[in-house]
C-alpha cells in the first residue's frame, strides 16, 4: 500500500458513506451517525498517515506523490487528451492536516446537535384526513401575519444530514488532492451543491412574525446562485487557461518556468491599443482575475458577500463546516494554489493589475465585513461577518504576494472559526433547552424568541463553562491576542509583509484588526458576562460530551497550531520551535521560494497595539459592566445612523433584489412572454392564420369558380337532353321513317363512293 | 325474253306501295301487311336475279324460301302482339302506342 | 451469431416495426399482455445495441466513407439508383445505444396508460425504428424515409394520448417539421438526380468536389449547393431547435404524454444535430463555414433565452421543456465551431484550431446524450408528479419533499446533472463545449461570453423548480389534489430511473468509455 494509492483513498471513505446513508440506512439516526463519523475518523487516520509520509519526504516540492489517469481522450495521443489525478505537495499537505481535523470535529459535533431542536413552519393549506406521516400533531399558532405556525422536529432528517455533510467532507477532500484545476472545480462545484442542500437543509422553516426575513429555503438559493455567478466566471478561466497551455494539472502549468513566461504575454493585444485599461493585463493576469472572480463567490469577499451572513440559517455545524473549516477556505485555496499565476509579471516591486485587484478586494473587505460585524445581534451573524472579514486578509495577503502567510492564516482560521462557530452553536442550544426549561416552570415566551439574540442572553459563563472557554480562546485567536494564540502568529504575519510591501494594505487591515478585537469582546461580553437578561439564559444548558469534546480539541490546537510558523528571527521562541518549519515547508510548493523577510518590530507592536486595543475597549464597553435587561446597545448612541448602516449590512441585499433579482424575473418573463409567445409565435400564427385565409379562398374559388362551371355544364347538358327527348315520341311508324331515311342516306353515299370515283 | 329491269321496276314498285304502307297507315294490321308487300318485293327481285344471273345454282330459290318462312313467323308474331295491344288498350292505331317516350 | 453480426443493424431497425405490427393484433382488453410485450420486444435492440457496442470496441470503424461499421447495402430502387445501405460509425452508434436505452425505460413510464394501450405501443415502436433508421442509414432517400417516418406516430401520440392543449400543440409540431422536411426533400432529390445516385458515402466524396463553375440542371453549382444547404439547415434548424425556430417545442412537449416528451427531448431532438453533423458539415463545407458565426449567435440566443424563458415559467413541465432548449444550443454551438474549421480541417489549414474543435464536437455529441438522458429523467420525474397531483402548476405545489422523500432525492440528483454539476454528466459536455469554443476565434469568445449568463440563469431555473416542488412548507392542498394516493414514487418507476441515474453519475465521473468512442470518429472527421 504505497502514499500513492492512499492519497486516493483520502475521499472516498465520506463519499462512500454519503451513498451508503441515502441508500441503504432508511434513515435511521445511530446508523447514520456511526457511519459518517467513522468514515471521517478513517480519513483522518488515512490523511495523518499520508502526512507523515510526506512531511518525511525529502524535497517534498520537487517529489510530490502524484497518481493520474487519462480521464478525457481528446484528439490523437495521450498528450491532447486531459488526465485527472492526486497530487500531495506541501501546499497540499498543510490541507491534509486541518481539514480532516476540523471535519472531524465537525461530525462528531453534528451528531450532538442534530439530535434535539424545534422550529417552526407554516401549515400550508387546508387539513385532509389522509396524510399524517407529515403533520407534527403540535398545536397550530396563528402569527401577527396571519400564518398558520406548528412547531416542526428538527432532528427528522438527522440521517439526511449527515450524508451531506459526508458529501460535504468529502468534496473539499477531492479539492484538497486534486492535481489540476478541473478536478478542483469538481470539488468546488460539488460543495456547492453541498452548502445549498445543507444551508436550506431546514427548508420549511419559518419565522413567525417575519414574513419577510430570509428563510433557509431562500437562504440556500442565494448562496448557490451568488457563488454559481463566480462560478461561471471561473468555469470561463479555467477553459481559457486550458486553451493557451493545452493542460490543467498545476505541475505542468504553475511548476513550469517557461509555461508562466509564455503566460506573461498580453492578453488583448489588439484591443488593449483601444481600451487602456485592457492594455496592461497579460494573459495570466486575466486568467488569474477570472479565477479569482470564482474566489469572490466561494469565499464571500465584496461583492458576492451577501450570501455567507444569510447562510446562517444552516444548522450551526453547516456553517461551521462551510464558513469555516472548507468551502470558503477553498476560495482562497485556489488563490494560493494559483499564486505563481498570480504573481506572472511581479518581480518584487510594483504589482501587475491582478494583484491589485486582488488585493484591493481583500483589503476592502476585511474591512467592510468587520464594520458590519460590530452592529449585529446575531451571535452567528458576528461570526459570519468575522469570517468575510478573515477572509479578506488571506485574500489580500495572496494579493500582495505574502503566499506563506496567506497559508498559515488559512489554516490557523480554519481551526479557531470553526470552534467559534461550534461554540456559537453551543450557546444556541443552550439558550433553547434553557427555553424549553423556563417554558415547563410557567414563563411564557413570545413565539419569535429568538434564541440566537445575544441581547437575550447573558451570564452564560457560569452556566456553560467548557463553551466559555473555549470561546474564550478562539475569540483570542481570532483578535490575535499576542504569543499565546495561533491567530496571532498568522495574522501577525500577514501584517507584516503587508508593513514591508504595501503600507496602505497594512493600515486598512489594522483598522480591521481593531474593529475584529472589539467585535469579539462585545460578543463574548454579550453572550457571557454579566447576568443573564432572559429566563431561557437563567436555565441554559449544555452537557452533551459530543458538543463539548470538539470544542476542546479544536482549543487546543487553536493555541499551538501557531507555534509551527513563528518566525525564526523571533526573540526566544523563533529558536525554541524550530525556526519557523512551516515557512520552510510550504515554500518548496513554488518554483522560487519566497525570501524570508527580516524580523521588524514595528509592525507586530503596531499589530499587538490594534488587537489589544480593540479588545480593550470591547472589555470596557461590554464586559466591564455588563449590559442589562432591555437596555439598547451603547454602540447606538456613539455611532448613531451609522450603526443603522452597519446593522442593516449597508442595505447590499436590497440593493442586489431591486438590481438584479427582480429585472432578471422581469427580463424572463418579459423573454417568454413577448419574444417567445407574442413575436415568434405570433408570427407562426399569424402564417398559419395567413395560409388558413388563403386556403379558404381557394376552397371559394374551387365551390364558387370550379365547381359552378362544372355544375353548369352539366346543367347544359341536362336541357339539351330535355329538348332532343321528344324524339323519343314513342311512335312506331316515326321510327320507321327515320330509319328508311338513313338508309336511303346511306345507299346514297354507297352509291357515290362507290360509283362515282 | 322479259328484260331483267322491268321485274326489278315492278319489285321496286311493290316495294315503295309496301313502305308507303308502313309508314303511312294508321292501322296496325295495315302495316303489317305492307310489311309482307316489301318482303314479297324482295322475293320478285331475289328470283328475277337468279333466273337472270346465275340459274345453274339454287341461291335464289332458296332465300326466296327463307324470306316466305320469315315472313310468315314475323306476320304472326306481329299479329299476336297486336292482339295483345288490343286487348289491353283497345286500339290497333299505332299512333296511339306511344308509351315508351321520353 | 454470424448472421446477428451481418444484420445488426437491420434487426435492431425492424424489430420494432415488427413488434408494433403484432401489437396491433392485440386485443384491447389485453392492456397487461400488451405492455409486457411491447417491453420485451423494446428490449431486444437495446441489447443487440449493447453487443453492437462491444463488437464496435473491438473493432471501431470511424470513417463512414471508407469502411462503416456493420455495413449492409442491397439495391432499392434501381431507376433511381438509391440503395438499401446502413452503417454506423462512433456518433451514430452513441446515437442508437440512446435511442435503444430510452425506449424500455419510456415503456415502462407508460404503464399507467389505460387508453388503447396496444396502440399506443405500436406507435411507440413504429417510432423507435423511425429513429433507429435515421441515424443507422447511408442512403439519402432511406435517411428521409425514415426522417418523415418518426413523425407520424408522435403526432398520434401527442394528438391522442396528450394533455388538454393536445390538438394544438400535435399540429404544430407535425407541420412545422413537416414544413423544414419539404426543402430537405427537394435538396435531396436534386442531390440524388444530380449525382446519379442517393448512396451518402459516394456522395460525401463527390458532391463537394464538384467545380463551382460547371452547371446543374442548367444553374450554376454554386447557387444550387447555396439553396440545398438552406434548405437543409432549415430542416434541421426545426428539429434541433435552433433559435427562433424553437416554438413548437414547448408546446409539443408539454402536452405530449410523459414518455412522448421522455423521447422526443431525448432523441428526436438528436435527430437534427445529427444531421447537422452527418450530413450537412460534410456535404456543404464552404457555405457551413459561412454560416457558423450566425450558427454562433443563434445558439448562444438559444442558451440565453431559453434558460430566461425556462426561468418565467410556473408550468413545471414547460420550464423543463425550454431547458431542452437551453441544453441543445450548447450542442449549436459547438457545431458551428466544427462548421468553421471544416470536415477534414479544410478551413484551418495550419491545424490552429484543430484540437479545439475537436474537443468542441466531442462535447456536442457527449452532449446529445447526456441531455437525452437527463431530459429524459427529468420529464419522467415531471410526469410522476402530474400523474398524482393532475397538475403541472408549480405554484400549487410546495413543500413534497416531506411527503415523497425519495422522489426528492431522485430529483434533486437529476436536476443537478441538468444544471451540470461537475461529478455528473452535463458538466462533462459542458466543459469540452466551452473550452472547445472559446479560442477559436473573437466571435466565438464573445459567444461563449454571453452564454456563460445562459449557465448562471440554468441555475436560477432549475433551483426555481426545486425550490417550488420540495422546498418550503408542505402544502397539503397538493397532497389533497392525489385523493388519497402516495405521492412516493413506486418501484417501476425507480427501476424505469435507475440506468439513467447510474448513467448520470458514471458518466460524469468516468467518462472516458463513452468519450473514447465518439473521439475516435470526431477526431477522424475533423483532420
Amino acid at each position: 500500500m504505497t502514499l500513492e494509492t492512499l492519497v486516493w483513498l483520502i475521499p472516498l471513505p465520506p463519499l462512500l458513506a454519503f451513498f451508503v446513508i441515502l441508500l441503504f440506512t432508511r434513515g435511521n439516526k445511530r446508523i447514520s451517525d456511526l457511519v459518517s463519523v467513522a468514515s471521517i475518523l478513517l480519513t483522518w487516520v488515512i490523511s495523518i498517515i499520508v502526512l507523515i509520509g510526506a512531511l518525511g519526504t525529502f524535497h517534498l516540492g520537487e517529489n510530490p506523490i502524484i497518481t493520474q489517469i487519462v480521464w478525457l481522450p481528446l484528439g490523437e495521443s495521450v498528450e491532447t487528451s486531459l488526465t485527472m489525478g492526486a497530487l500531495v505537495d506541501p501546499l497540499g499537505a498543510v490541507m491534509l492536516f486541518f481539514v480532516p481535523l476540523t471535519a472531524t470535529m465537525i461530525f462528531i459535533y453534528s451528531t450532538g446537535y442534530m439530535a434535539s431542536g424545534h422550529y417552526w413552519t407554516e401549515v400550508k393549506g387546508e387539513a385532509h384526513g389522509e396524510d399524517h406521516e407529515s403533520d407534527e400533531h403540535h398545536e397550530v399558532v396563528v402569527d401577527d401575519a396571519g400564518r398558520k405556525l406548528t412547531q416542526f422536529d428538527a432532528t427528522k432528517w438527522k440521517a439526511r444530514f449527515m450524508a451531506f455533510i459526508s458529501l460535504f467532507a468529502g468534496a473539499m477532500l477531492i479539492l484538497s488532492i486534486a492535481d489540476s484545476l478541473l478536478l478542483l472545480f469538481v470539488g468546488w462545484e460539488i460543495m456547492g451543491l453541498c452548502s445549498y442542500l445543507l444551508i436550506g437543509f431546514w427548508h420549511n422553516r419559518v419565522y413567525p412574525n417575519q414574513p419577510n426575513r430570509t428563510t433557509p429555503l431562500k437562504a440556500g438559493i442565494k448562496a448557490f446562485m451568488t457563488t454559481r455567478v463566480g462560478d461561471v466566471f471561473m468555469l470561463l478561466g479555467i477553459a481559457w487557461l486550458y486553451s493557451v497551455t493545452g493542460t490543467l494539472n498545476f505541475r505542468e502549468t504553475l511548476y513550469s518556468g517557461e509555461m508562466l513566461l509564455a503566460l506573461e504575454a498580453p492578453a488583448f493585444p489588439t484591443l488593449g491599443q483601444s481600451v487602456p485599461l485592457l492594455a496592461g493585463l497579460s494573459i495570466a493576469g486575466s486568467i488569474s482575475i477570472l479565477l479569482f472572480i470564482g474566489t469572490v463567490g466561494k469565499s464571500a469577499q465584496f461583492p458576492l458577500h451577501t450570501w455567507l451572513p444569510d447562510a446562517m440559517e444552516g444548522p450551526t455545524p453547516v456553517s461551521a463546516m462551510i464558513h469555516a473549516a472548507t468551502m470558503v477556505s477553498a476560495g482562497v485555496y485556489l488563490l494560493i494554489r494559483m499564486f505563481p499565476l498570480i504573481t506572472v509579471g511581479w518581480h518584487g516591486h510594483g504589482y501587475p493589475p491582478a494583484m491589485k485587484v486582488i488585493a484591493g478586494v481583500g483589503a476592502f473587505t476585511a474591512l467592510f465585513a468587520a464594520t458590519i460585524s460590530i452592529a449585529q445581534r446575531d451571535v452567528k451573524k458576528v461570526l459570519a461577518y468575522s469570517t468575510i472579514s478573515q477572509l479578506g486578509y488571506m485574500v489580500a495577503a495572496v494579493g500582495i504576494g505574502a503566499y506563506i502567510a496567506a497559508a498559515f492564516h488559512l489554516m490557523t482560521h480554519a481551526i479557531f472559526k470553526a470552534l467559534l462557530f461550534m461554540g456559537s452553536g453551543s450557546v444556541i442550544h443552550a439558550v433553547e433547552h434553557g427555553e424549553q426549561h423556563a417554558h415547563h416552570e410557567g414563563h411564557h415566551f413570545p413565539i419569535d424568541f429568538d434564541a440566537q439574540d445575544m441581547f437575550n442572553m447573558g451570564g452564560l459563563w457560569s452556566r456553560i463553562p467548557v463553551t466559555a472557554w473555549t470561546f474564550l480562546v478562539g475569540g483570542m485567536a481570532l483578535s490575535g491576542f499576542p504569543l499565546i494564540t495561533a491567530g496571532f502568529w498568522s495574522k501577525d504575519e500577514i501584517l507584516a509583509d503587508a508593513w514591508l510591501h504595501a503600507p496602505v494594505v497594512f493600515f486598512v487591515l489594522a483598522a480591521a484588526a481593531f474593529l475584529t478585537g472589539f467585535y469579539t469582546m462585545r460578543q463574548i461580553g454579550l453572550t457571557f458576562a454579566g447576568k443573564p437578561r432572559t429566563h431561557a439564559a437563567e436555565e441554559a444548558t449544555q452537557r452533551d460530551w459530543r458538543m463539548n469534546l470538539p470544542l476542546i480539541v479544536l482549543a487546543v490546537f487553536g493555541v499551538v497550531a501557531g507555534y509551527v510558523g513563528v518566525h525564526e528571527d523571533f526573540p526566544l521562541l523563533g529558536r525554541l520551535f524550530g525556526g519557523n518549519p512551516f515557512h520552510h515547508f510550504v515554500s518548496q510548493t513554488l518554483l522560487e521560494s519566497p525570501e524570508v523577510a527580516l524580523f521588524d518590530w514595528t509592525p507586530v507592536l503596531l499589530s499587538v497595539i490594534v488587537a489589544v486595543g480593540g479588545l480593550l475597549v470591547g472589555w470596557l464597553v461590554y464586559v466591564r459592566r455588563p449590559l442589562e435587561v432591555g437596555e439598547a446597545d451603547p454602540l447606538k448612541k456613539v455611532l448613531g445612523p451609522l450603526y443603522t448602516l452597519f446593522e442593516n449590512k449597508y442595505y447590499f441585499d436590497e440593493l442586489y433584489e431591486v438590481a438584479f433579482i427582480r429585472p432578471s424575473q422581469w427580463l424572463a418573463r418579459q423573454i417568454y412572454e413577448v419574444i417567445d409567445r407574442g413575436m415568434i409565435d405570433g408570427l407562426l400564427h399569424f402564417i398559419a392564420r395567413s395560409t388558413e385565409w388563403w386556403a379558404f379562398r381557394n376552397k371559394d374559388f374551387d365551390t364558387g369558380v370550379v365547381n359552378r362551371g362544372v355544375d353548369s355544364m352539366a346543367e347544359g347538358i341536362g336541357e339539351a337532353s330535355d329538348s332532343f327527348k321528344y324524339v323519343q315520341s314513342g311512335r312506331i311508324q316515326q321510327y320507321l321513317a327515320v330509319v328508311a331515311a338513313g338508309v336511303l342516306m346511306l345507299a346514297a353515299v354507297f352509291i357515290w363512293a362507290l360509283f362515282l370515283h | 325474253m322479259i328484260p331483267l329491269h322491268l321485274y326489278l321496276l315492278v319489285s321496286a314498285g311493290l316495294f315503295c306501295m309496301g313502305i308507303y304502307g308502313v309508314l303511312a297507315r294508321r292501322n296496325a294490321v295495315a302495316i303489317l301487311m305492307g310489311i309482307e308487300l316489301m318482303l314479297n318485293a324482295v322475293n320478285i327481285n331475289l328470283v328475277a336475279f337468279w333466273r337472270y344471273i346465275s340459274p345453274e345454282s339454287l341461291n335464289g330459290q332458296v332465300f326466296a324460301i327463307f324470306v316466305f318462312a320469315v315472313a310468315a313467323a314475323e306476320a304472326a308474331v306481329g299479329l299476336a302482339l297486336i292482339i295483345s295491344i288490343y286487348r289491353n288498350r283497345e286500339t290497333v292505331i299505332a299512333e296511339d302506342v306511344n308509351i315508351l317516350k321520353w | 451469431m454470424v448472421f446477428i453480426h451481418q444484420n445488426l443493424l437491420t434487426l435492431i431497425t425492424f424489430i420494432p416495426l415488427a413488434g408494433g405490427v403484432l401489437l396491433l393484433l392485440f386485443p384491447g382488453e389485453r392492456k397487461n399482455a400488451a405492455r409486457w410485450f411491447a417491453l420485451v420486444v423494446s428490449l431486444i435492440p437495446l441489447a443487440l445495441a449493447l453487443l453492437g457496442w462491444m463488437w464496435f470496441n473491438a473493432a471501431p470503424c470511424n470513417d463512414l466513407v471508407q469502411q462503416a461499421c456493420f455495413e449492409q447495402q442491397t439495391l432499392w430502387f434501381p431507376i433511381l439508383n438509391s440503395y438499401y445501405h446502413l452503417g454506423v460509425d462512433g456518433i451514430s452508434m452513441t446515437m442508437v445505444l440512446l435511442t435503444t436505452l430510452l425506449t424500455p425505460l419510456a415503456i415502462l413510464i407508460s404503464w399507467s396508460i389505460e387508453d388503447r394501450v396496444n396502440l399506443y405501443m405500436a406507435l411507440f415502436l413504429t417510432l423507435e425504428m423511425g429513429m433507429l433508421g435515421v441515424f443507422v442509414s447511408l442512403d439519402l432517400l432511406l435517411f428521409f424515409v425514415f426522417w418523415e417516418f418518426g413523425l407520424v406516430p408522435m403526432y398520434f401520440l401527442i394528438n391522442m394520448w396528450g394533455s388538454a392543449n393536445r390538438q394544438y400543440a400535435s399540429f404544430k409540431f407535425i407541420i412545422y417539421t413537416m414544413a423544414g422536411s419539404l426543402g430537405l426533400l427537394l435538396s435531396i432529390q436534386l442531390i440524388g438526380l444530380t449525382m446519379g445516385t442517393f448512396d451518402l458515402t459516394e456522395i460525401m466524396v463527390r458532391w463537394p468536389a464538384l467545380a463551382p463553375e460547371s452547371r446543374l440542371v442548367g444553374v450554376a453549382v454554386g447557387v444550387v449547393k447555396n439553396v440545398a444547404f438552406w434548405l437543409f439547415v432549415l430542416a434541421f434548424a426545426i428539429k434541433v431547435p435552433v433559435w427562433p425556430f424553437h416554438t413548437w417545442l414547448p408546446d409539443a412537449h408539454t402536452e405530449a404524454p410523459t414518455a412522448g416528451s421522455m423521447i422526443l427531448a431525448g432523441v428526436l431532438l438528436k435527430l437534427g444535430a445529427y444531421g447537422f453533423l452527418r450530413l450537412v458539415l460534410p456535404l456543404f463545407p464552404v457555405q457551413a463555414h459561412n454560416f457558423a458565426p450566425v450558427l454562433a449567435v443563434l445558439a448562444m440566443l438559444a442558451i440565453v433565452l431559453g434558460a430566461f424563458s425556462s426561468f418565467a415559467q410556473t408550468d413545471f413541465k414547460r420550464l423543463v421543456a425550454y431547458s431542452s432548449v437551453n441544453h441543445m444550443g450548447w450542442v449549436v454551438l459547438a457545431i458551428a465551431v466544427a462548421g468553421w474549421v471544416g470536415v477534414g480541417g479544410q478551413h484551418d489549414p495550419e491545424g490552429i484550431n484543430q484540437l479545439n474543435a475537436i474537443i468542441a464536437t466531442n462535447g456536442a455529441v457527449l452532449q446529445m446524450f447526456n441531455h437525452g438522458i437527463s431530459a429524459a429523467a427529468m420529464f419522467a420525474l415531471v410526469g410522476m408528479m402530474y400523474d398524482r397531483l393532475h397538475t403541472r402548476d408549480l405554484t400549487q405545489m410546495g413543500g413534497l419533499w416531506l411527503v415523497a422523500p425519495v422522489y426528492g432525492g431522485i430529483m434533486i440528483f437529476t436536476s443537478m446533472a441538468s444544471l451540470g454539476l461537475p461529478g455528473l454528466n452535463g458538466f462533462v459536455s459542458e466543459f469540452m463545449v466551452v473550452r472547445g469554443v472559446w479560442p477559436v476565434s473573437p466571435v466565438f469568445e464573445l459567444m461563449v461570453f454571453i452564454s456563460l449568463l445562459g449557465l448562471l440563469f440554468t441555475g436560477a431555473y432549475i433551483l426555481k423548480a426545486i425550490a417550488h416542488v420540495l422546498h418550503g412548507p408542505l402544502n397539503r392542498d397538493a397532497v389533497a389534489l392525489a385523493h388519497g394516493r402516495s405521492l412516493e414514487i413506486n418501484l417501476r418507476e425507480v427501476v424505469a430511473l435507475a440506468p439513467l441515474l447510474v448513467l448520470m453519475l458514471l458518466i460524469g465521473v468516468f467518462p472516458a468509455w463513452l468519450v473514447g468512442v465518439i473521439n475516435q470518429t470526431v477526431t477522424l472527421l475533423l483532420t
